[in-house]
């Protein structure tokens, strides 16, 4: 029997939603096929993640638990995802495409002779391999890829499937695993935290996005304000990250993060395909821009023409009313 | 320091494209220096410039390729490898990680530098891939550069923040278009690089068994996004639109 075999994703101590979106994909696959589910989780404390994996669907967990992996190195993770890949030996092995998976998809491949796919928005098993839709060229279109190999490896963007919960009591399978030093290839010095309480934009409900428009303190206020009303968190386009406005964390688009919340409000941003290509799949899209042919309003469900710093005062009042 | 840097002759983005019956259309002229390797380029010649050392370029694409390689030139790459290709093989990351592979075999170097991704396909493979092949420390999504001590220190962004990694040379890196901006190349820069080398290679010559080129992957056909419809604007006095749009996002959108 085959297997399709999931990453699962620890980030800050917590099951990365857009791993179990994957595992509930990959358990309506491995269902339609009759291929075995299963799935792996890597971290410092893997073994406490097990019951929230097994509610998805995986009939059995390999557990890698070890300290080093208390932050995210690629050399002990490409270990340890190749010992497993060797031992479990699957024809499909699933991830959902964080920086983390991004940091060692391609050395994964080289390492166990697999083809790959990455960043996919949805993949389906054909005779041989795996079909995909990617999106290209800054997302303006998609193209369909196939891989035939005994082996493949697939990335998936965020949002692309919905959780769906199936609970399989599954059998946990722990991993042996150590590395000494002398293996470590390079040393991790330091790690820069974005400012402490934000959301991961992965999995935000509503974001607040903000662009050049957003000129000064008084900007970044209202943005907060904003944000803080609708429980969101909040985004930023490139020109206010490289500007040192925003944390860089916080990009959305090309070379930032891919979301795809309820609810996006981008403020103050022209709307540039790259950054488009990170929240078009937003479900409703808020824009609000002062000039009345910015390329955002193209993709926006709700385009209010006008200056920021006089449309987000009553609109955030509003919206408090609203919410009670 | 010496630094390699793989550059990649990408579509621009820009151009107008059509699908017809599953193919993509699209101007084959417009072609342009992937954004991120010219971030990579630019980045080592920064280092160069603090720490001395030399940068090259190399560049498996068709001979039109050469244009995106005298770009390089002309920023001040000292330069080239051209490996030439003839733009009709069908080969993925996998395949352009074992051509450059074969390359770096022989070749003494302290970085490889490359670009996070493709900006065309986003596909972010190849880094990685050379690095494995190589079984160089690597690290990718590269925001900063800095040298100390014959080390390279990168800071990465990860998932939710920062990440400072120290790598021993030789390694690799793949980097962001976040590190940098590009200088823009000037006419001494331009008339400069008519005058620097670039080395064509062909690929047979690097000992690589053809059939391992073979792409894993293949893309079947092209399709138009599900279109996303534009909605209403609202123009007018904006205290009125404002709330006039939260109703509606409640009412209608049903997002609050
Ligand atoms: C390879 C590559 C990758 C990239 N990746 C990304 C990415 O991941 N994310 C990203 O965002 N960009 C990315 N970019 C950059 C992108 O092309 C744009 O430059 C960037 O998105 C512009 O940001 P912006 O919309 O905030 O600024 P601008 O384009 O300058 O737009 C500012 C907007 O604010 C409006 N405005 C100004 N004042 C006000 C006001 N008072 N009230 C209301 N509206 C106002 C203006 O009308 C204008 O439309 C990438 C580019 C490249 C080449
Ligand atoms: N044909 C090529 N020639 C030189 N470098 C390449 C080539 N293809 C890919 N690369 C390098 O690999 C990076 C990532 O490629 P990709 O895996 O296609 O996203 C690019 O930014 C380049 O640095």
């Amino acid at each position: 029997m085959s297997t399709i075999l999931t990453y699962i994703a620890i980030s800050d101590g917590k099951l990365k939603r857009s791993s179990l979106e994957v595992l509930s994909h990959c358990k309506s696959l491995a269902d339609a096929s009759g291929a075995s589910c299963e799935a792996v989780v890597i971290d410092a404390n893997a073994s406490s993640f097990v019951d929230g994996i097994q509610k998805y669907g995986a009939s059995k967990v390999h557990v890698v638990e070890d300290p080093i992996f208390k932050n995210h190195m690629n050399t002990p993770l490409l270990k340890a995802l190749s010992k497993v890949m060797a031992s479990v030996n699957p024809s499909v092995f699933a991830f959902a495409s964080t920086e983390g998976t991004k940091d060692v998809l391609g050395a994964l491949a080289a390492n166990q002779n697999a083809a790959v796919i990455a960043d996919v928005a949805s993949f389906e098993l054909i005779d041989g391999g795996v079909k995909a839709k990617r999106p290209v060229m800054a997302a303006k279109i998609m193209n369909n890829t196939e891989a035939k190999s005994e082996k493949v490896l697939v990335s998936v963007r965020s949002g692309s499937y919905d959780l769906n919960e199936s609970l399989e009591s599954a059998e946990v399978v722990n991993v042996d695993f150590s590395m000494d030093d002398s293996e470590m290839k390079s040393t991790l010095r330091e790690i820069i935290s974005a400012s402490g309480d934000t959301i991961d934009l992965n999995e935000a409900e509503a974001i607040v996005a903000a662009g050049r428009g957003v000129k000064d303190e008084e900007g970044k206020a209202l943005i907060s304000e904003l944000a803080s009303v609708l429980k969101a968190g909040i985004g930023a386009s490139r020109a206010l990250t490289e500007s040192g406005v925003y944390d860089p964390s916080l990009q959305i688009g090309q070379t930032g993060k891919v979301v795809s919340p309820q609810l996006y409000i981008a403020v103050g941003i022209s709307g540039a395909i790259q950054h488009v290509a990170g929240m078009a799949n937003s479900k409703v899209i808020v824009a609000i821009n002062k000039d009345p042919d910015a390329p955002i309003f193209e993709v926006a469900d709700y385009g209010i023409v006008g200056d920021l710093y006089k449309v987000l005062p009553p609109f955030i009042e509003e919206i408090k009313k609203i919410k009670g | 320091m010496k630094f390699y840097i793989c550059i990649k002759m990408v579509p621009d983005v820009y151009a107008p494209l059509q699908i017809k019956e599953g193919e993509l259309i699209m101007d084959a002229d417009r072609m342009v220096l992937n954004a991120y390797d010219a971030s990579a380029v630019e980045e080592a010649l920064v280092l160069k410039e603090k720490h001395g050392g030399e940068v090259e370029v190399v560049c498996i694409g068709p001979a039109k390729a050469s244009e995106t390689i005298r770009k390089a030139l002309a920023m001040g790459a000292d330069k080239a490898t051209h490996i030439l290709a003839t733009g009709d093989e069908e080969y993925d990351s996998a395949s352009y990680a074992k051509i450059l592979s074969a390359f770096f075999k022989d070749k003494e170097y302290d970085v490889i530098g490359l670009g996070k991704q493709s900006q065309d396909t986003d596909s972010g493979l190849t880094g990685s891939m050379v690095a494995e092949h190589l079984s160089l420390p690597y690290t990718t999504n590269a925001v900063g550069l800095e040298v100390e001590n014959g080390n390279l220190v990168v800071k990465r962004q990860g998932d939710s923040g920062q990440e400072m990694i120290e790598l021993p040379t030789p390694c690799a890196v793949t980097c962001s278009n976040d590190m940098n901006d590009p200088r823009i190349p000037n006419l001494k820069g331009i008339m400069a690089s008519k005058r620097k080398p670039i080395d064509q290679v062909e690929i047979s010559s690097l000992g690589i068994d053809e059939t391992e080129l073979q792409a894993d992957t293949k893309v079947t056909s092209y399709e138009e996004k599900p279109a996303r419809q534009a909605g209403k604007k609202y123009e007018g006095e904006a205290e009125e639109v404002a709330r006039e749009v939260a109703q509606l996002l409640d009412t209608e959108a049903n997002v609050l």
